[in-house]
């Protein structure tokens, strides 16, 4: 069997919102032209001493019910939209939150609002020599504004039923990437993973019987009950 | 093979058979509407052929074939726009645009209620219009208890399938039959449903007619562009086969025998591609006794595959349904690439969804053992060598040729191959390739014709000759320079079939293996068989 993963991060949002591309630009630090996911896709990250997997899960409705299986037992989940595009903010908490249901109790979730170089914000777009290049005509008005992804953190952490005092702080798990030329894709990853390995330590230190166990088959019966 | 059926008097044995054969077995309705088209043509073909009336007149022991009108079309002159395939901004297209209009074949989607699904050029959006008047066209001659199957008209041809709750158009100006244009919207119903399933797209539209099915689609019409690109390229959908790499055999034997030795309960299928080619299929010994794969469901899972792969760390796992071989369930696909250039795919196919890691495991185990026998550079080596050129025959005369044999052991008759050498000299272009396979199109036809198959053709071309032939061993189309003689065309077939002989353990899968998973505690019977689709399964009805 494969080397046991210590914990799962599952990347969920609309199609087309570049999903594959941040963790393209994180894993293989390139931006390259992607093709729409199916089904799921299963990526191995070795962090220090722990394994870390990450699942990038595809956002077409074709395979929305297999969302909270990707979920099941994960520890951090992305929630991913396109800041050109408020209908893919919206459908973050129509389509894709009730798909968490089945991810572990004390997960950490983030808000990610990819493509920013496409907007006018200055600071995302001037990583990069790019603005000069196409010159600020062409650019987009960003549509979703980091109020509006606070907002949904905090909504998220209502559904969760999580006291917001016992959870991160929403400015703190809210980002604005682009996975073309980079701007925050680093912290994004590292600031999740920073946040989250202290919850893995904790969970080793109770009894290995604790530890995430990834095949979860007993687990089944339940997920089952819990999406649809 | 039986070396008797190679030699020339048998050939001459089926020539006398044929003798019967008037050559003019167009259908009557064909007839009608083609007849216009032939006589303005008929002057061009003479001229482009000057031996052809010799061969009818003088001898027709050999089905001649020169009054196919769509053909000297394409042989006369220009066919429209033969276009490039991947066209980057096909999707933008200018619907009112000449160059819309004028494509070579369009393939349109849409539900029974009217509603655009695909397009392979341009927008359905922009389609709407036209897909309401196909579909008005269509029922309004279901409404007299018959349904549309085609329309022709001196450039085109219309092909209709209604298939459930979704017709399919083909219009198309390719030289191809009516059954053909029929048997690609075929195709392309059943990658819809390797994505859907029969039963799902069923339900959908039992709760709500005018569902939009674009919804479920979104994100995979890349899988039917290729899909389309594929029919008209590869001779595999024509001929109902796959090609395989060409491999020493050692080396395909070992490589099966690594994929047996790498197993999991509900694992029931393990295919091993290169470079969008099989290399070898192994399969669960339960799943082989009362079902097989067929070579469509490969077509299209290969083509998916093509379309929409991952980088190369990572592993896919994803529901596919392989339609031939069951079009209501799923399998669960784990796709994975074991070399770092993405040439050396992995395909596992379990009837588990929840069998990821251990499927994955399978996969840790193949490599290891690939690793160790150093597979992986053996089969880089033979990747580099296996599209061969006709030249390696060693016969001048001999320009191109598809074989697919039929006398593969009872056993192994599961997956029908086939081979063919990478066109090149005179097909290095694009365009002439395409002129080529209309011309095995065309004998294909003519050889499958349901009114009145041929088992032996002899057609002189514009530009070569070509001659197809079917026995109880083999199927085979060839193509000569146009000065070759009947009897060399003989000559060159016999050696052809030498050669073919010789290198069969390298072109073809000759004994692939099968396993046995153990069945898992309290449900074991259930291997073999792909899950009922079920809807909590899916997000299909979410949107309902
Ligand atoms: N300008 C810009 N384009 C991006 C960025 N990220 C992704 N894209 C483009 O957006 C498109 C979709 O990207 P993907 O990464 O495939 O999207 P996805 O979320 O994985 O989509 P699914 O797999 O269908 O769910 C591609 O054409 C990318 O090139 C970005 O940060 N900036
Ligand atoms: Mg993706």
């Amino acid at each position: 069997m494969m080397k046991k993963p210590d914990l799962k991060v599952v990347l969920l949002g609309d199609m087309n919102v570049g999903k594959t591309s941040l963790l393209h630009r994180y894993m293989e630090r390139r931006f390259q032209d992607t093709v729409s996911t199916v089904g799921g896709a299963f990526y191995l990250k070795q962090w220090g001493p722990y394994n870390i997997s990450i699942w990038d899960t595809a956002g077409r409705e074709q395979f929305h019910g297999l969302g909270s299986m990707y979920c099941r037992s994960a520890s951090v989940i992305i929630l991913t939209y396109d800041v050109c595009n408020m209908q893919s903010l919206v459908e973050l908490e129509d389509r894709f939150l009730d798909l968490t249901d089945t991810a572990s109790d004390d997960c950490i979730f983030a808000v990610v609002g990819n493509k920013i170089d496409l907007t006018d914000d200055l600071e995302a777009a001037e990583s990069d020599g790019e603005r000069l290049r196409r010159g600020s005509a062409t650019k987009l008005r960003k549509q979703v504004h980091t109020e509006d992804a606070i907002a949904l953190y905090k909504r998220i952490m209502k559904y969760r039923m999580v006291d917001e005092i016992h959870a991160p702080a929403a400015d703190k798990m809210c980002f604005e990437t682009s996975a073309k030329n980079g701007y925050n894709v680093d912290l994004l990853f590292e600031s999740v993973f920073n946040m989250v390995i202290p919850l893995i330590v904790k969970k080793k230190a109770n009894g290995p019987d604790d530890t995430v166990n990834l095949a979860q088959n007993h687990h089944v019966k339940k997920a089952k009950s819990g999406c649809c | 093979m039986d070396d008797d059926s190679q030699q020339p008097q048998s050939m001459q044995a089926i020539g006398v058979e044929l003798s019967e054969d008037n050559g003019n077995e167009m259908s009557s309705e064909q007839k009608n509407i083609e007849a216009s088209a032939a006589e303005t043509k008929a002057d061009d073909l003479v001229d482009a052929n000057p031996n052809q009336k010799d061969l009818t007149d003088s001898d027709n022991t050999l089905e001649d074939s020169g009054d196919f009108p769509g053909i000297s079309s394409v042989m006369g002159g220009v066919p429209s726009d033969v276009s490039s395939p991947t066209a980057p901004l096909q999707r933008e297209e200018d619907v009112t645009a000449e160059s819309w209009r004028t494509k070579r074949k369009h393939v349109f989607v849409l539900s029974e209620a009217g509603k655009p699904i695909y397009s392979r050029y341009g927008n359905e959006e922009a389609l709407s219009s036209t897909m309401g008047v196909m579909m008005a066209l269509v029922s309004f001659v279901q409404s007299g208890n018959n349904s549309i199957r085609s329309i022709h008209s001196d450039k085109q041809k219309v092909v209709f399938l209604q298939q459930g709750p979704l017709v399919l158009v083909s219009v198309s100006r390719a030289p191809q039959s009516e059954e053909q244009l029929g048997k690609e919207l075929q195709y392309v119903y059943y990658q819809i449903i390797s994505m859907l399933t029969q039963a799902s797209v069923a339900r959908i539209f039992e709760r709500k007619k005018n569902y939009d099915l674009r919804r479920l689609l979104a994100g995979s019409e890349k899988i039917l562009d290729s899909l389309l690109d594929l029919l008209d390229t590869d001779p595999g959908f024509l001929l109902g086969a796959v090609r395989c790499v060409a491999l020493p055999c050692q080396l395909r034997d070992s490589l099966s025998s690594i994929l047996t030795k790498a197993i999991t309960p509900n694992l029931v299928f393990s295919i091993l591609v290169a470079e969008h080619q099989l290399v070898t299929v192994v399969q669960e010994r339960a799943v082989i006794e009362d079902c097989r794969l067929d070579p469509a469901d490969l077509h299209l899972l290969l083509n998916l595959i093509g379309a929409s792969s991952a980088f190369q760390a990572g592993e896919i796992w994803t529901p596919i349904c392989l339609p031939r071989f069951n079009p209501d369930g799923y399998f669960y696909a784990y796709i994975s690439y074991l070399d770092s250039s993405c040439t050396v795919c992995l395909v596992l196919l379990s009837t588990d969804k929840e069998s990821f890691y251990a499927v994955s495991g399978c996969k840790k185990k193949i490599q290891e053992a690939m690793e160790a026998q150093n597979s992986l550079q053996a089969l880089a080596g033979a990747l580099r060598c296996c599209s061969y050129s006709v030249s390696l025959v060693g016969v001048p005369e001999l320009l191109h040729f598809v074989y697919k044999p039929l006398d593969i052991p009872d056993i192994y008759r599961q997956l029908p191959q086939f081979t063919s050498p990478e066109p090149d000299g005179p097909y290095s272009s694009e365009e002439e390739r395409q002129r080529l396979f209309d011309l095995y199109r065309y004998l294909h036809c003519r050889i499958h014709s349901s009114a009145r198959p041929l088992r032996l053709i002899y057609h002189v071309a514009e530009k070569e000759t070509l001659l197809a032939w079917v026995t109880s061993k083999f199927e085979l189309y060839t193509a000569f320079s146009s000065l070759v003689t009947k009897v060399g065309a003989i000559n060159v077939i016999t050696k052809l079939l030498r050669w073919i002989k010789r290198e069969e353990d390298r072109l073809f899968i000759r004994y692939p293996p099968k396993y046995s998973t153990t069945p898992v505690p309290g449900k074991g019977v259930k291997s073999g068989r792909t899950d009922r689709t079920d809807p909590s399964q899916n997000g299909f009805f979410t949107g309902l």
